[in-house]
């Protein structure tokens, strides 16, 4: 029984990823945004700055006024990372230790409880609860189910069959709803950067203005 | 007005032809690339972009959200994507009106949700392509519309015929004469071989002459070679706000033409915020044509005069506190943004920074086609309260910006909320501190 359990697992997550390579394939097929002017700062330094200094908190007012909101969101995305990787390492039957076991449960536990404290808010503000649509409710109810599998099964409370099916229904879900933002981020990300590096908006520039002006 | 509270005359006069609607989703499927496409499938509703975005944060309605704003452009989006039957209603009038109200009337494409959106998403794109759609259904409200039109038809988008144009000109000349007391300065227009073909807002003929003898003051100082086009001179271009691609191009290739015909160097451009984004970025890609010569910012060109020695300026003319409004299209989108900081440093006594300032900047709330759609006044001037609060942060008695649409804007809010201060450009602070030997 497990075995085939795990096997759905496995069939579930290269289904997962062939979805979202079909996904990242049909965006692509639009064609990418040409630039005809000249730069005036730097597309790479752009790209760059949008997947690194840019992601910190202080960067952008959205998560600067709301810093609880964006740590919960990393302490929920790291949990959903830890999730992964619980999965990986029950499928493959390793043994975490007791160390191991204990990062794992503060990883997950405090994923849960994010993912939960994220959903109450969703409830409970009018303007959030305005823009939101049944896959806001639904992605999330289905990642939180599968953290509390993943910590249930961690402490022993639950059968790892429960948790492995949980990880089927998350990878199925996966590609269809919001949770596929796991890898179109990075693309839009990108897209940021180039904008804002290509224009000389970001990384913030020396304060000297140079009167060449451009960059060719 | 409609069960939403809003005006809706286009929607109204509209024909609801589902064919034709059809034919519009079309259009915008033909409109989008991987950029655009992505953002669809990135944006999670988290909602942080609410409290960035001026519309949201003095009414804190859920129809202002950013994140909801893009909702409605990605539902067209699935629409366009999906199979259509013919007959099938593919948008309804309330979808229609609420497209219209939200699109047009609840955004100034300033990109500060852009900027500030933990995905990156570029939200103000998506408006813009939507825009782009509503005006292919004849949607565009009134006010924008027609100022397109007459760019188009005349122009520029006053309607200034050549003739009054030529004899503004003239009288300028007589008035900075006088000034500089010396009969040989000119403001030409026409002059063949000149390095710099000049642009303006149409209204700086029209209601603003004095920036106008404020940049022919500075050329003749620096000893510049330049000119205007007696036939295109107009910097602005409300295909940007109404997002109809191929006419604003054909208004911006008109300023390239110009340029050719004349032998210059490089078109440099009035104060106007989204004139610069449309001449200086947008142009190029709408025309799909490689950028073969210089645009730039008259603010650069002042910069490059100070740097090289070839104009002298005197603080202490403008001895008044000045704050710095920061144009949403020059410096969030355009990237100018420390320019009009090195030259106000040099040109005003007391210089004080707003806060938030350059590319994090607030709105004035008249971008983005806004001070042309008059429906949408009473919003414009109720979202202006953060500038009037910024500027009243401050307790400077002179707002500069570089962008005359802020101009207009700053000038309703003055008025609006007492703010007691003027409103000048940078160039005419320059002119003011300029020394001559």
């Amino acid at each position: 029984m497990v075995f085939w359990v795990k096997l759905g697992v496995v069939i579930s997550f290269l289904y997962a990823a062939a979805f979202l390579g079909y996904l990242l394939w049909r965006n692509f097929s639009f064609g990418h945004r040409l630039y005809y002017a000249h730069s005036r700062g730097d597309e790479k330094k752009g790209i760059f700055y949008a997947l690194g200094p840019g992601l910190l908190p202080w960067t952008k007012e959205s998560a600067s006024r709301h810093l609880g909101v964006y740590l919960t969101g990393i302490a929920y995305h790291t949990g959903i990372g830890a999730g992964f990787a619980f999965l990986g390492i029950s499928l493959l039957g390793f043994d975490l230790g007791h160390l191991g076991r204990l990062l794992f449960q503060v990883f997950l536990g405090g994923g849960l409880i994010s993912g939960l404290g994220l959903l109450l808010r969703r409830i409970i503000q009018k303007s959030l609860r305005f823009i939101s649509c049944g896959d806001d409710y639904g992605a999330n109810l289905v990642v939180d189910l599968f953290l509390a599998l993943a910590l249930g099964h961690l402490f022993g409370w639950i059968s790892e069959i429960l948790f492995f099916v949980s990880s089927i229904v998350l990878l199925i879900y996966l590609p269809w709803g919001k949770i596929r933002h796991c890898l179109f981020f990075f693309a839009s990300r990108v897209f940021f950067g180039r904008f804002f590096g290509r224009r000389g908006v970001l990384p913030r520039q020396s304060p000297q203005p140079v009167f060449s002006g451009e960059r060719r | 007005m409609n069960q939403l509270g809003i005006k809706s005359e286009e929607s109204s006069a509209f024909e609801f032809d589902q064919e034709k609607i059809n034919q519009a989703l079309d259009f915008f499927r033909s409109k989008l690339d991987s950029e655009l496409v992505t953002a669809f499938s990135t944006c999670v509703h988290c909602g942080l972009c609410a409290e960035t975005c001026h519309y949201y944060l003095v009414g804190r309605e859920p129809r202002s959200t950013p994140a909801y704003k893009l909702s409605l452009v990605k539902k067209l989006f699935q629409r366009a994507t999906s199979s259509r039957e013919n007959g099938q209603e593919v948008l309804s009038r309330a979808e229609i009106e609420e497209l219209v109200d939200v699109i047009f009337g609840r955004c100034s494409l300033c990109g500060r949700c852009f900027l500030n959106c933990t995905m990156g998403i570029n939200i103000t794109r998506a408006i813009r392509v939507a825009r782009g759609m509503l005006a292919y259904l004849g949607l565009v409200p009134d006010g924008l519309a027609s100022t397109v039109q007459t760019a188009v038809a005349k122009g520029n988008n006053m309607g200034i015929a050549k003739e009054d144009w030529l004899e503004t000109v003239e009288w300028l000349e007589e008035e900075l004469r006088a000034e500089l007391n010396d009969p040989e300065v000119r403001l030409p227009v026409d002059e063949k071989g000149a390095r710099v073909l000049y642009t303006i807002n149409p209204r700086e003929a029209m209601f603003f002459p004095m920036s106008i003898t404020a940049a022919g003051k500075i050329f003749y100082a620096a000893g510049e070679k330049w000119t205007f086009s007696s036939e295109n001179f107009d910097v602005t271009n409300y295909g940007l706000y109404s997002g109809e691609d191929d006419i604003a191009g054909e208004l911006s290739a008109r300023l390239i033409r110009a340029k050719e015909q004349l032998g210059c160097e490089e078109i440099i451009l009035a104060e106007c915020g989204h004139g610069y984004n449309s001449n200086r970025w947008e142009v190029f890609d709408w025309l799909r044509q490689q950028q073969s010569h210089p645009v730039r910012s008259i603010l650069e060109l002042i910069v490059e005069y100070i740097q090289k020695g070839k104009i002298k300026l005197d603080p202490s003319r403008n001895s008044e506190p000045v704050t710095l409004h920061d144009p949403c299209n020059l410096v969030r989108l355009g990237g100018l943004i420390e320019e009009q900081r090195y030259i106000l440093q040099r040109a005003v006594a007391d210089f004080r920074e707003m806060s938030p300032n350059r590319e994090k900047n607030f709105c004035c709330g008249g971008g983005g086609g806004q001070l042309a759609m008059t429906r949408f006044a009473e919003r414009r001037l109720k979202v202006g309260q953060i500038k009037a609060d910024q500027i009243r942060q401050t307790k400077a008695t002179i707002v500069a910006t570089p962008c005359h649409n802020c101009i207009d804007q700053l000038m309703e809010l003055n008025k609006h909320y007492q703010l007691k201060v003027k409103i000048k450009t940078i160039t005419e602070l320059v002119a003011e501190a300029l020394v001559f030997d």
